[in-house]
C-alpha cells in the first residue's frame, strides 16, 4: 500500500515490520534434512558414561527463530532399542529470541554460566551483560547459538526411566557444521556435554535435500 | 364492483386488472400482487415469466405522465404511482432476475423522476425502488464525474427523507469504484456531509454512510490523508464510536469501515487500543442470527489477513475457540460456513501458535467434515483452511518423524498403496505446466529422506525418460520442481545416486544440458545442488560430474560454474561451492586431478576472489575449499 513516509508516526513496535539485518547468517549445515552424529557425557559423580547421539534437522524457519529435530540417543544402558526425542530450538536471533532464557527454570545467571562456556561466545559476553545481546549485530558471526528442548519422546513411554525434563544450550559452528551443548537441568549433574559433528552419512562429501511447504 | 373470488388472486387474472381503465382496480390489482410477491422468490419468478414487470412499468410511465395533466385526480394517480413504484422495487428486491427486468422495462428513469414529485409518499415509493436495484451489481453505473449528476448526488444527500438520502449513499456504495471518483466525491464535499449523517442521521443514514465512506476511501490513501488530516480527530472518531452502536449491523459497518482506512493507510489506527476493540466487537458480532452473523467472519479475516501482530492478538481473544465453537454448533448457513473457515485459515496462515491452538482443540475433524458438504464455496474454504494449517513446520516434521517409529504401515506406504504415486506421476503429465509443477513439488517432498525402497517405486513410476524430459520442460518452474525431486532423490543412502545414472546417465545429462542453457537462479541452484549431491559420491560419482560441468576437454571453455560463482545469487554461490568442496574432498584418490582441472578452468582463481563473499555461508565454504586445496600443495 502506498504510505506517505512523512506520515508515519513512532516506528511499530511488531516485530519483523523493522528490517533489522542482524540475525545469524544462514547457513546450509543447518538446514532441514542435515545429520550430526557424536556423543553425549552423561557421567556422574559415580561413573563415567556417553551415549551416542544421532541428531537430524526436521523442520526450519528461520524468520521466527524456530527449528526442530529428533535425537537419538544409542546404547542407552535401561533401554533396549535406541530412544528417540523430538526438541525444539529457540535460535538466538536477537529478534525473536535473545541469551536470556527467560522460563524452564534457567535464571540470568545460569544462562551466563552456560553460554560463557562456548569460547566463541566470548567476545560476546560484554554486551549481553548490558542488554541480554538485543542491540548485537550477529550477521557476520560464523557461530549460532540456540536453545533445544526435547518435547516428547517418539519411541518410549515416559516410564522408561529416562527424563526430558531440561534443556540444551547450544553452539553451532556455521564453517564445519559441528555442534557443542550443554545440558541443563537442575535435577541433573551439571554441564553433561553434547559433541556432535555433520556426518556425511558414508558420503565423500555433503549432501543437501530441499523440502518445502507452499 | 367485481366480486373478489379465490380465482381473481391468480397471476393472469390479475395481469388482466392491471390492464383495467379503472384506476380502483389498478391500483387493487398492484397491491395484490405486491402481497403475492412480497419475500416470495418463486412467486417473483412466476410473474416475472408472465411478462408482469413491463405491464407494472407501463403503468408508472402512464402514471408519471398524468402527473402533468391538471385534470387528473392526483389522490389516484399518486396512489398508482406509490404502488407500482412498490411493486417494481419488490421485484428488484435481492432478485437479479428482477432487477433486469426492470431495468429492461425502462422504469429506471421514471422512477428517478418521482423523487422530484410533491408528494411524499410518491417520493418515498421511488427511493426505496431506487435503493434496492443499487444494491445489485446490475445497477446502472453512475457517472459521478459529470456536474449535474454530482449535483443530483448532493441533493439526494441532503434530502430529509431517510430513503432518498439512503439513496445518495447506495448509489455511491454501488459506483464508486477508481480513485478518480473518489477523488470527485471528495472535492464535492460528500464525506463532510456522509459525516454529519453519521452524527445526527437515522439508524438507516448511519448505515448507508458508513458503507459510502467505506467505498470512498478504499485504497486511496489520498482521500484518508487529506479527509482525517488535521482535523483527524472529528471525523474519524464518529465512525469508531459506531463500532459500539447498539444496532448489531451498525457495529459490523463501523468495523468494516475502519479496516478499510486501516489497510489502505496502515498508520493511521495503530493504536493497539482499536486492533483490540475492533477484534473483539467482530468476534462477538459472530453470534449475531442472520446476515450480519454471516458476514462478520469476512470481515474479521480482512482485519487479520497478511497481519501477524493482529493475528496474535485475536488469539489471545480466543479467536480460534470462538471459530471453533461455530463449527461446532452446526448445521451451518453454507455463507456462515465458509466465511468461518477461511477466517480459521487467515488465523493459521502465518503463526506457529495459532497453527498449534487449532490442532490442539481438534478442530481438524470439524475442517474435513466440510470438505464433502454440498456447497462448492464452503469445500473450497475447507481446503484453503486445511492447506493454511498444514503448513506448519512443526506438522510436516512431525510427519515425517513418523517414519523412525513405524515401519510399514507409515503415512506414506498407505500413499502408495491408494495409488497416490500413480496418481501423482500423471498428473506429472498434465497439459498445464502448474499442475506438472505442483505434482512435482509433491513427489519431491515425498521423497525427501524416503527409504530407498520408497524412493525406487517412485522412480520405477515416473521412469529415467520422463524425469529427464520434465528437467528440460519448456515451463521453469516444472524445470526447478524435477531438478529438486532428483536432487532430494539422490540424497540419503549412496547407491541412490545411482538413479541419475539410469539408462546411460540420461537425467545426469539432462541436468548438465538444463544448467548450461539455463539463465535463472532457481534452475541453477537445484541443478547444482542435484549435481553436488552426486559429486558427495565415489570416484565414478565426481568424475561423471565432472564431465557435465567441463564437457569438452583440454579446451579453456568457460564453465557455467564461473557465471553461477560471480551471480548476484548467494544461494547459487552456495550450491556451487559446495559441488567444488565435495569434487576436491581430500578423501578421494582423484581430488587433485579435478582440483588441477578446476584451476585450469580459472575456478580456484575466481574462489580466491571471493574470500570475503558478502554471503557468510559462502565465503566459509570457499574457505574450505581453498583449505583443501592447501593440502595438494597448492600454491
Amino acid at each position: 500500500m502506498p504510505v506517505r513516509v512523512a506520515e508515519i508516526s513512532a516506528p511499530s513496535q511488531v516485530s519483523g515490520t523493522i528490517s533489522r539485518h542482524t540475525s545469524p547468517p544462514a547457513c546450509t549445515l543447518l538446514s532441514v534434512g542435515q545429520a550430526f552424529s557424536g556423543t553425549q557425557n552423561v557421567s556422574s559423580i559415580q561413573k563415567e558414561e556417553a551415549w551416542r547421539v544421532n541428531v537430524r534437522i526436521q523442520g526450519c524457519d528461520l524468520e521466527h527463530g524456530y527449528l526442530c529435530g529428533t535425537m537419538e540417543a544409542l546404547n542407552v544402558p535401561m533401554a533396549d532399542t535406541p530412544v528417540v526425542t523430538f526438541w525444539e530450538g529457540e535460535i538466538v536471533d536477537t529478534k525473536n529470541y535473545t541469551f536470556f532464557t527467560g522460563k524452564w527454570d534457567a535464571s540470568p545467571e545460569d544462562d551466563k554460566r552456560h553460554w560463557t562456556k562456548f569460547p566463541s561466545f566470548l567476545p560476546l559476553l560484554s554486551q549481553v551483560e548490558i542488554d541480554g545481546g538485543k542491540s548485537l549485530d550477529l550477521s557476520n558471526c560464523p557461530y549460532i547459538f540456540m536453545r533445544w528442548k526435547e518435547q516428547y519422546f517418539v519411541n518410549v513411554g515416559t516410564d522408561c526411566g529416562l527424563t526430558i525434563a531440561g534443556f540444551y544450550y547450544v553452539c553451532f559452528s556455521c564453517s564445519d557444521g559441528s555442534i557443542n551443548g550443554f545440558y541443563y537441568d537442575p535435577n541433573s549433574s551439571p554441564f553433561q556435554k553434547l559433541e556432535l559433528k555433520s556426518t556425511n552419512e558414508g558420503r565423500s562429501g555433503f549432501s543437501f535435500s530441499s523440502y518445502e511447504l507452499q | 364492483m367485481p366480486s373478489a373470488t379465490v380465482n381473481s388472486r391468480r397471476p393472469i387474472e390479475l395481469l388482466s386488472r392491471l390492464a383495467s381503465d379503472e384506476p380502483e382496480v389498478k391500483v387493487r390489482a398492484l397491491r395484490e400482487v405486491k402481497n403475492q410477491i412480497i419475500g416470495n422468490r418463486t412467486k417473483k419468478l412466476s410473474f416475472l415469466k408472465l411478462g408482469a414487470v413491463p405491464a407494472v412499468a407501463g403503468i408508472l410511465a402512464d402514471s408519471a405522465d398524468d402527473v402533468m395533466d391538471s385534470n387528473c385526480d392526483n389522490n389516484n394517480v399518486n396512489n398508482i404511482l406509490v404502488q407500482s413504484a412498490t411493486v417494481l422495487g419488490s421485484f428488484a428486491c435481492g432478485f437479479d432476475a428482477g432487477v433486469q427486468a426492470v431495468l429492461d422495462a425502462g422504469a429506471f428513469l421514471n422512477l428517478l423522476r418521482l423523487l422530484s414529485n410533491s408528494n411524499e409518499k410518491v417520493v418515498d415509493a421511488g427511493a426505496r425502488a431506487l435503493r434496492m436495484i443499487y444494491q445489485s451489481k446490475l445497477a446502472p453505473k453512475y457517472d459521478f464525474l459529470q456536474r449535474k449528476n454530482m449535483e443530483f448526488l448532493i441533493s439526494l444527500l441532503n434530502s430529509e427523507n431517510e430513503n432518498v438520502s439512503g439513496l445518495g449513499a447506495s448509489i455511491i456504495t454501488h459506483s464508486c469504484k477508481t480513485s478518480l471518483e473518489q477523488k470527485a466525491l471528495f472535492d464535492a464535499g460528500i464525506l463532510r456531509k456522509l459525516d454529519s449523517l453519521l452524527e445526527g442521521g437515522s439508524l438507516s443514514q448511519r448505515d448507508a454512510s458508513l458503507e459510502s465512506i467505506a467505498a470512498i476511501f478504499k485504497n486511496n490513501p489520498e482521500v484518508i490523508s487529506k479527509f482525517a488530516g488535521p482535523e483527524i480527530g472529528r471525523p474519524l472518531s464518529s465512525v469508531i464510536d459506531l463500532v459500539k452502536d447498539r444496532y448489531p449491523r451498525t457495529r459490523l459497518l463501523a468495523c468494516m469501515c475502519l479496516i478499510v482506512i486501516r489497510n489502505t493507510s496502515p498508520h493511521f489506527l495503530q493504536d493497539l487500543g482499536i486492533k483490540t476493540t475492533l477484534i473483539h466487537i467482530l468476534l462477538e458480532l459472530l453470534d449475531d442470527p442472520g446476515q450480519v452473523g454471516y458476514e462478520a467472519p469476512f470481515a474479521f479475516s480482512s482485519l487479520i489477513a497478511q497481519r501477524e501482530d493482529i493475528q496474535k492478538l485475536a488469539l489471545e481473544a480466543n479467536a480460534i475457540d470462538k471459530l471453533h465453537h461455530h463449527l461446532q454448533k452446526g448445521p451451518l448457513h453454507p455463507r456462515h460456513y465458509e466465511g468461518i473457515l477461511l477466517a480459521l485459515a487467515d488465523m493459521c496462515s502465518k503463526l506457529e501458535s495459532c497453527r498449534s491452538k487449532f490442532l490442539s482443540l481438534q478442530v481438524l475433524n470439524l475442517v474435513t467434515d466440510a470438505l464433502t458438504d454440498n456447497s462448492a464455496d464452503v469445500r473450497t474454504a475447507a481446503c484453503i483452511c486445511l492447506k493454511s494449517v498444514t503448513r506448519s513446520i512443526k506438522v510436516a516434521a512431525l510427519g515425517a518423524i513418523c517414519n523412525v517409529v513405524v515401519d510399514f504401515t507409515t503415512r506414506k506406504s498407505i500413499f502408495i498403496q491408494c495409488g497416490g504415486i500413480k496418481q501423482l506421476v500423471e498428473l506429472a503429465k498434465s497439459m498445464e505446466s502448474a499442475v506438472r509443477s505442483n505434482a512435482l513439488w509433491a513427489l519431491k517432498n515425498f521423497v525427501f529422506l524416503a527409504d530407498n525402497r520408497l524412493k525406487e517405486d517412485v522412480f520405477s513410476e515416473l521412469t529415467a525418460s520422463m524425469l529427464s524430459s520434465l528437467i528440460c520442460d519448456p515451463e521453469p518452474c516444472v524445470q526447478e520442481q524435477a531438478l529438486a525431486l532428483v536432487r532430494n532423490l539422490v540424497d540419503g543412502y549412496i547407491n541412490s545416486i545411482e538413479f541419475v545414472f539410469a539408462e546411460d546417465g540420461l537425467i545426469l545429462g539432462a541436468i548438465g544440458r538444463q544448467l548450461q542453457s539455463s539463465s535463472k537462479a532457481e534452475i541453477g541452484i537445484q541443478g547444482m545442488y542435484a549435481l553436488c549431491n552426486v559429486a558427495s559420491g565415489n570416484e565414478f560419482h565426481k568424475e561423471a560430474v565432472m564431465h557435465q560441468l567441463f564437457p569438452q576437454t583440454g579446451d579453456k571453455n568457460q564453465s557455467y560454474m564461473i557465471k553461477f560463482l560471480l551471480s548476484n545469487d548467494s544461494q547459487l554461490r552456495t550450491a556451487t561451492v559446495w559441488t567444488i568442496v565435495n569434487l576436491t574432498c581430500p578423501s578421494s584418490p582423484g581430488a587433485s586431478g579435478r582440483l588441477e582441472k578446476l584451476r585450469n578452468a580459472g575456478i580456484v582463481s575466481q574462489l580466491k576472489n571471493m574470500v570475503n563473499d558478502s554471503c557468510v555461508d559462502v565465503k566459509l565454504r570457499v574457505r574450505t575449499v581453498l583449505g583443501q586445496s592447501m593440502g595438494f600443495g597448492d600454491n
